[in-house]
């Protein structure tokens, strides 16, 4: 159990740091892929099963599309992952964000729960979403509709 | 908010995935539609017409087989009517009726390849092809039974044909005849009902009526738009005025309409050999015809209508043993010259399947 | 779970894992030790069924479409061809697998690999028995859908790491196809979810042994949408618009040779039979038949059907032509879609009704079959026409002309004379 999680939390960071490292912007989005996957092991480890399938499918299914047809719309010429100017100042406002989170994570005076019965997260959610949360989701639809509408008026021809 | 882009030129061909032979189109497209197309023809020249001037007029026979190889009966007999028209010989009615029947069959078999071929284009994995190969098969058989060679036939000659049939050719023919309606049948439930076959074919490669005239375009091309015309019924040859056949034609122009008239065609070629057979007179198969041919002195132009279109010999004789200028009028070069207008505007899947309607055969094309 | 029968009963093979698993509790194994051999006993079952089934599939798929094509398959290597996929494997082997030199080559390496992920991953919550599942996900179904959109990612990766402008092309094309599939796929699941009530494939089956028929019977238009769905998924015919638009521009696997090809095109069989089995499992019983599994193994019967399936996969490829990419888009969203929004409207009702008025499933369930079949019926049929209404603006016979309607040229012009009778 505490294997899985330090292996799946190790791939997530270690993917997330290639990210920055690696010099081609497509193997960027590969390794962003990887993280998200490891992302969806670490909510497996927490069991909540229905959050990592969906994390599967919405991100690494689609949103990791979405990022790789914007990168290829990009001249190649901007394609380079390469050195700039910003590379010292953001380690350095990166180290001083992760001492932060870190000092207050562990200074944290954290209630653990134990692990207790949970009915399927799946049913829960669902019950979520259409009893105490309906307005939310129903705001989140008509705001993706929206947005559907608008990339079709965008795209046309005419 | 514009993009800046370029078009992109795409070379389809020479070697083609679809069975057309050494054809090359170079499209040039804007993101997905076509907005010029290029044909660039000559890779399967073999100067035929020049060769043919340095050899006996019967000596060319066999290169009108190897024009259009897929039917090559048809071009024999169109060369053979255009000799005998300028030397004057009059055929006997037996080897005028056994050139009916053989140009029908040959224009099944050659309907059975171009649709399959067509089917083969849009995307069915060959096996409409290989149902229409059955035919085609038992077509060759008889071919080979008759004159010892499936395609390239070299079966007509000057005055006549070259052999008389022999015993098992009619119990063959006439179980090929037999089932024929029913195949077709099959093939019209399997193929012409099918939405996908329809999406694919309707509305691509129209070529409306007025620029086939104008392109003299001929054969299922011309009637696919509309056009009624058949050299079989406006300038007879053979005893093709004594049959009673329809014509049939298309309503849009487009693939699917050349892909119905053919259908429809070799059901009215069945129609033809049908009255041909027990019409069929005894007597001689070739008219007695000098072995070194001399025409008189003159030139003739003589057309038939092969499965391809209208397909004509330009002959000019100075009395002698070659001739002076041998010039082939080929249906498939002429039904080319519309590819542009019908494939400008559409997608490049759209092109492939243009061309595969447009059934051309490169041995005609290049000569 | 008690077990109800011996460790031999073969006709459910978890008799014999809960037996193993037993024995190592009582000689104090740790439970993860126990879970894990358990897990890998499972697992190589599936790797050997995987396996096997790839090689057995050539062979079929290869036959039968011979057959459908008035040939024989292959006849020459063993009896039958069946030792062609031998054959296959070791050719596909020994070829030379060429990497382009400006390709990107770790992908490019990576991307026939990691396909053959999502493959293998879906057989894991397939039930073969009443306690055969590898793994009893609570969300099953939604884990097959999430291991369907991730097809489309790594097609991406093979196209672009094959520098080809033709490849990248192709890889682009079907990208948006597979996304637009997915979402008629995504709904017409969720019809049948909501109908079962439970997305665990398991438990879907036991829905069906429950009510002692299959959910083929209830849900007819979500089959036909998931079925449709799925052939595109697979980027088979009708929709092979990856493998053979090679005709123009080439799929994305044109620059794959060698092993590296042969695992693209393993990996489209496995896929093919995944989703045949999750066809066999939601929608034909799984290992449920009617009372069958009496006699035979339920994982027979479930192999059985999931044949069953594919030989319709088969049929399609053999008998339909293939459609052009925005015939086939259009097919997605303005046909499969807005009938699996009416399913799913009307599935909504039938639970609501059935919940709401606490009927009993005997008198209910045959009405909601009866409607369901004849909306099923008249929404394909009356949407189909509606959609091919601008094909059909002309006969689809050729019209027969008795003479022609042209007129000759002037008699005398040229030497068009008429030929000697």
């Amino acid at each position: 159990m505490v294997i899985g999680f330090w292996a799946l939390a190790g791939l997530t960071v270690g993917a997330a740091a290639m990210i920055i490292v690696v010099r081609n912007l497509l193997h960027a989005v590969l390794f962003l892929i990887l993280s998200f996957v490891g992302i969806a092991g670490v909510y497996i480890t927490l069991s909540a099963d229905f959050v990592a399938v969906v994390q599967v499918l919405v991100y690494a299914g689609a949103i990791a599309v979405l990022m790789i047809f914007a990168v290829m719309l990009t001249p190649l010429s901007a394609r380079d992952n390469a050195e700039n100017v910003l590379q010292l100042p953001a380690l350095v406002l990166s180290g001083l964000v992760i001492t932060g989170v870190t000092f207050v994570a562990l200074e944290t005076d954290w209630r653990l729960a134990g692990r207790g019965e949970f009915d399927s997260t799946a049913e829960a959610i669902g019950e979520a979403l259409v009893s105490p949360f309906v307005l939310p989701f129903e705001i989140a639809s008509v705001l993706l509709v929206a947005a559907m509408i608008g990339a079709i008026v965008l795209v046309r021809e005419d | 908010m514009p993009i800046s882009t370029e078009p992109l030129v795409v070379n389809i061909g020479p070697q083609h995935p679809s069975t057309h032979g050494v054809f090359r189109m170079r499209v040039t497209l804007d993101g997905e539609r076509i907005t010029d197309a290029e044909m660039i023809i000559g890779y399967l020249h073999r100067s035929m017409e020049k060769l043919a001037e340095e050899r006996t007029w019967t000596q060319n026979i066999p290169f009108t087989d190897r024009m259009d190889y897929l039917a090559a009966m048809t071009g024999n007999l169109s060369y053979c009517l255009a000799v005998e028209k300028l030397a004057g010989i009059e055929v006997p009615e037996r080897a005028q009726y056994l050139r009916v029947i053989f140009a029908e069959l040959q224009r099944i078999a050659s309907h059975a390849m171009a649709n399959g071929t067509f089917v083969n284009d849009c995307g069915a994995w060959q096996t409409p092809l290989f149902y229409m190969f059955r035919e085609r098969e038992k077509i060759l058989d008889l071919f080979e039974m008759t004159c010892g060679a499936r395609l390239t036939t070299n079966y007509m000659r000057i005055g006549g044909v070259a052999f008389d049939l022999p015993d098992e050719f009619m119990p063959g023919l006439r179980a090929l005849l037999d089932e024929l309606p029913d195949r077709i049948g099959e093939y019209e439930q399997l193929l012409m009902d099918n939405e996908i076959l329809l999406m694919r074919g309707r509305d691509v490669g129209v070529l409306s009526p007025e620029t086939a005239i104008n392109a003299s375009m001929s054969g299922p091309m011309l009637r696919g738009s509309g056009v009624a015309w058949d050299i079989r019924k406006a300038d007879p040859y053979c005893v093709y005025d004594r049959m009673e056949f329809e014509i049939p034609v298309g309503h849009n122009g487009d693939c699917y309409d050349r892909f119905t008239v053919r259908m429809e065609e070799v059901r009215q070629s069945v129609r033809i050999i049908e009255q041909a057979v027990p019409q069929l007179p005894p007597g001689s198969h070739c008219a007695d015809v000098p072995l070194n041919l001399r025409p008189p002195e003159g030139e003739v132009y003589s057309r038939i209508e092969s499965p391809k279109g209208e397909i004509g010999f330009y002959l000019v004789s100075d009395g002698g043993p070659h001739p002076y200028r041998w010039h082939v009028r080929s249906p498939s070069l002429i039904n080319l010259s519309a590819l542009r207008e019908m494939v400008v505007g559409q997608t490049v899947a759209d092109a492939i399947v243009t061309l595969g309607s447009i059934d051309i055969n490169v041995g005609e094309v290049d000569r | 779970m008690p077990i109800l029968s011996p460790w031999y009963d073969f006709r459910d093979l978890g008799n014999a894992a809960a037996r193993l698993a037993d024995a190592l509790r009582d000689i104090d194994a740790p439970e993860g030790v126990v879970y894990a051999l358990v897990g890998l006993l499972g697992a190589v079952g599936v790797l050997l069924f995987v396996g096997l089934t790839t090689l057995v599939n050539i062979w079929v798929e290869r036959r039968l479409i011979g057959r459908m094509q008035v040939r024989r398959g292959p006849n020459r290597l063993g009896p039958f061809g069946l030792l062609q996929p031998v054959a296959d494997a070791i050719k596909l082997m020994q070829k030379e697998a060429l990497t382009p030199r400006l390709a990107d080559g770790l992908v490019f390496t990576l991307a026939p690999v990691v396909i053959f992920i999502p493959a293998i991953l879906a057989f894991a919550v397939l039930p073969w028995g009443e306690k055969m599942v590898l793994a009893d996900l609570n969300v099953g179904v939604l884990y097959l859908l999430a291991l369907g959109s991730t097809n489309s990612l790594i097609v991406f990766m093979a196209g672009y790491a094959s520098n080809n402008k033709y490849a990248l092309l192709g890889a682009m094309r079907v990208i948006a196809m597979l996304i637009s599939y997915e979402i008629p796929g995504v709904l017409s699941l969720l019809a049948v979810v909501a109908f079962t009530g439970t997305m665990s494939l398991s438990g879907i089956v036991d829905f069906q042994a429950n009510y002692w028929s299959w959910l083929l019977f209830f849900q007819p238009l979500a089959l036909v949408i998931f079925l449709l769905g799925s052939t595109v998924e697979l980027n088979r015919s009708p929709a092979d618009i990856a493998e053979a638009e090679s005709e123009i521009i080439a799929g994305y696997h044109i620059e794959y040779s060698g092993m590296k090809w042969g695992l693209f095109y393993a990996v489209e069989l496995v896929n093919s039979i995944a989703i045949s089995a999750v066809i066999a499992s939601l929608f034909l019983g799984g290992w449920w038949t009617f009372g069958l599994e009496e006699f035979v193994p339920g994982w027979l019967i479930f192999i059985g059907k999931i044949y069953a399936c594919y030989f319709l996969l088969i049929w399609f490829r053999g008998t339909l032509p293939r459609f052009r990419v925005d015939q086939l888009m259009a097919f997605a969203w303005k046909f499969l879609l807005p009938m699996a929004l009416v399913n799913i409207l009307l599935v909504a009702l039938e639970i609501t009704v059935w919940e709401e008025f606490d009927l009993s499933a005997g008198a209910v369930l045959p009405v909601f079959a009866v409607v369901n079949f004849a909306l099923a019926g008249a929404l394909v049929a009356g949407w189909a026409r509606v959609m091919a209404a601008q094909f059909e603006r002309f006969p689809r016979r050729a019209r027969l002309v008795p003479d022609i309607d042209v007129p000759l040229p002037a008699e005398g012009g040229g030497h068009a004379a008429r030929a000697a009778v």
